[in-house]
């Protein structure tokens, strides 16, 4: 412990000191999002969305009304077909059908609950995905609000009339994944290839250091980085856009460091693979930049292809991604996220037995 | 006395490569040992194997009475090492550098002490890229000895220095055994050898060819008959380099 904790203090000062890697780790993350936050307020300030409202009776006309109130969203009526001849011609981003049957009371056993059908434009993803996004969340707090009759204690009732979700609020939560990742497997990669090739893990492997004492203390040199990032990018969040994060930064944190401690392994494991610097920024865009498009960063997971979809809603960082963005957007408590927890522990576990195959200190 | 290190017929190889064919010798406490030898010879790989960085393939090995093949880690808490071809960590001071080495070994030492041992402790605050490669050297060694070692292996230790680097790196190596320490050190330049070690062993494809005080390996030669073909020369060019540019090191 003592051991780890002075190589931690060594290997943490040399990190703060090394000034491509702080650019690297808060600059870039930094532009990113402003970048990203700015270009996008004003054009993707509104969705629209039509409403095919079939069932006429007053909790769809609650529901209807509530949308229409929301100011992201740019509500009009129409029937389903024409609202799909319109989404064909992108002249409109999503279509809500709400069926006949629709009511908003608790569901009594053995009946259906009735469904929305929710119909996106592939097109405009980012909008589908926020315009989703709200919809979810205003079902959410109805069905919340029928089911408080029964006796559930110590809840306070929250005015749906607060629900508004805008692309930055979507953005952060993707910001704050990619970047995680980009740390973790970089950092790693990068600082330990470099000491093996100019023989700094020799050195240090002539000298009776316990190996596992080491490596804790390479990863929680990261883990320090990797929450001052997300330290620095919810600031930012915060101040500059104005980002509600709803469930919380706790449950974001623990999210957000499991996600570190997983992309870790990665890095890890391919330092070890890595003979040369050289070698890793090939391998290392090829594991990132798949995940930076299909995992829901700038825009919903859903822009990727039907067809690969299977495989993308399996990657690291969707599960990530969307742990993040459940609770910053929709308020998911850590027990909501489990799937995605458990996806990235099965990650974690994946990550860990090829670092521990590839890595060897002993090797060196 | 006993050996401080004892090698019994060492093998090991690399593929089709017999790098160390059985070798055998032993070292006595306090002294400076050299082992010479070509590029290739296996000096280094001899080394390796007895700081417990490699394994080898056959024989056997202590070093300051521990098994180097049953207990590595045994080994490297009782000597001291420099490496050929190794680097520091990034981004660390000469003084955070020798913390980091003590750290390594779990000990709290007096990292100023050792800098003044090697004559840098006006440089403790500088980054430890920023030093000068005889500056490096000494470093080196400062790192080498924080676990106060009962022998410390030199790998080629003056390869790429200048003349005033290599003599003042000779004097600290002789004040390290003048602390009882043992020295144990590679080095292809045979002048090092002869002016450094109270014995060499020459090594040559996996072989010691030859092992001895510098003094008698010559003696022996100049008894077989051996006469060098040209007249020696009172002087020669490094003494003219050393005599212009004079003996102080160079560094700033």
């Amino acid at each position: 412990m003592r051991q780890t904790a002075r190589l931690f203090a060594l290997l943490l000062r040399a990190y703060v000191r090394d000034r491509i890697a702080l650019f690297f780790s808060l600059v870039v993350p930094l532009m990113l999002m402003v970048i990203f936050g700015y270009l996008n307020l004003g054009d993707f300030g509104r969705v629209s969305l039509a409403i095919d409202d079939q069932a006429r009776n007053p909790s769809s006309a609650q529901i209807a009304q509530i949308l229409r109130g929301i100011g992201t969203l740019q509500v009009t009526e129409l029937t389903t077909d024409e609202a799909l001849v319109k989404l064909r011609r992108t002249e409109l981003d999503m279509l809500v059908v709400i069926p006949p049957d629709f009511a908003i009371a608790p569901a009594r056993p053995g009946q259906a609950v009735p469904q929305l059908v929710i119909y996106g434009d592939d097109a405009r993803p980012q909008q589908v995905a926020v315009g989703r996004q709200i919809v979810a969340q205003v079902i959410d707090r109805l069905s919340f609000a029928a089911t408080q009759t029964a006796p559930i204690i110590g809840v306070k009732e929250e005015t749906v009339q607060g629900v508004r979700l805008r692309y930055v609020d979507f953005l952060v939560p993707g910001i704050l994944g990619v970047n995680v990742m980009q740390l973790a497997v970089f950092s790693v990669a990068f600082a330990l290839v470099a000491d093996k090739q100019r023989g700094v893990l020799r050195r240090i492997m002539a000298t009776p250091v316990r190996v596992t004492n080491l490596l804790a203390a390479h990863v929680a040199t990261r883990l320090v980085i990797a929450t001052g990032q997300i330290a620095v990018l919810l600031l930012v969040a915060l101040l500059l856009f104005n980002v509600t994060i709803i469930g919380g930064l706790a449950p974001l944190l623990v999210i957000a460091l499991l996600g570190s401690i997983l992309f870790l392994t990665i890095g890890f494991a391919l330092a070890g693979w890595a003979r040369t610097e050289n070698q890793v920024p090939a391998i290392a865009q090829l594991i990132t930049l798949p995940q930076f498009f299909f995992s829901g960063v700038f825009f919903s997971k859903n822009a990727a292809p039907e067809a690969i979809r299977p495989i993308t809603n399996l990657l690291p960082l969707t599960f990530l991604n969307d742990a993040l963005r459940e609770i910053s957007v929709q308020g998911a408590t850590l027990w909501d996220v489990r799937t995605q927890i458990v996806g990235l522990l099965v990650w974690t576990a994946v990550g860990f037995v090829l670092a521990v195959r590839l890595f060897r200190f002993e090797k060196f | 006395m006993t050996p401080i290190v004892q090698v019994d017929d060492l093998r090991k190889r690399y593929g089709d490569i017999e790098a160390v064919r059985g070798v055998s010798f032993f070292v006595e406490p306090g002294e400076v040992f050299g082992l010479l030898g070509p590029n290739g010879a296996g000096k280094t790989t001899t080394v390796e194997i007895l700081e417990g960085l490699r394994r080898a393939d056959g024989g056997s090995a202590t070093v300051a009475g521990v098994d180097v093949f049953r207990d590595p880690s045994g080994v490297k808490r009782r000597i001291g090492v420099q490496l050929q071809a190794s680097a520091f960590p990034d981004h660390l001071t000469a003084r955070e550098t020798v913390r980091f080495f003590a750290a390594c070994y779990d000990l709290v030492v007096d990292e100023l002490a050792l800098l003044r041992l090697v004559e840098l402790e006006d440089r403790a605050g500088q980054p430890q890229a920023k030093l000068s490669g005889g500056q490096r050297q000494r470093l080196s060694i400062a790192t080498a000895l924080v676990n106060q070692p009962q022998v410390l292996f030199l790998d080629e230790p003056t390869t790429g220095l200048d003349p005033q680097a290599r003599r003042n790196l000779w004097e600290l190596i002789r004040g390290i055994q003048g602390r009882g320490t043992t020295v144990f050190l590679t080095t292809h330049y045979l002048d090092e050898a002869e002016i450094l070690c109270d014995r060499v062993a020459i090594m040559d494809e996996g072989n010691i060819v030859a092992l001895d005080p510098p003094r008698k390996l010559i003696e022996d030669l100049l008894e077989r008959g051996f006469t060098k073909p040209v007249l020696q020369q009172r002087a020669n060019l490094e003494d003219v380099f050393l005599d212009l540019t004079g003996h102080e090191l160079r560094e700033a």
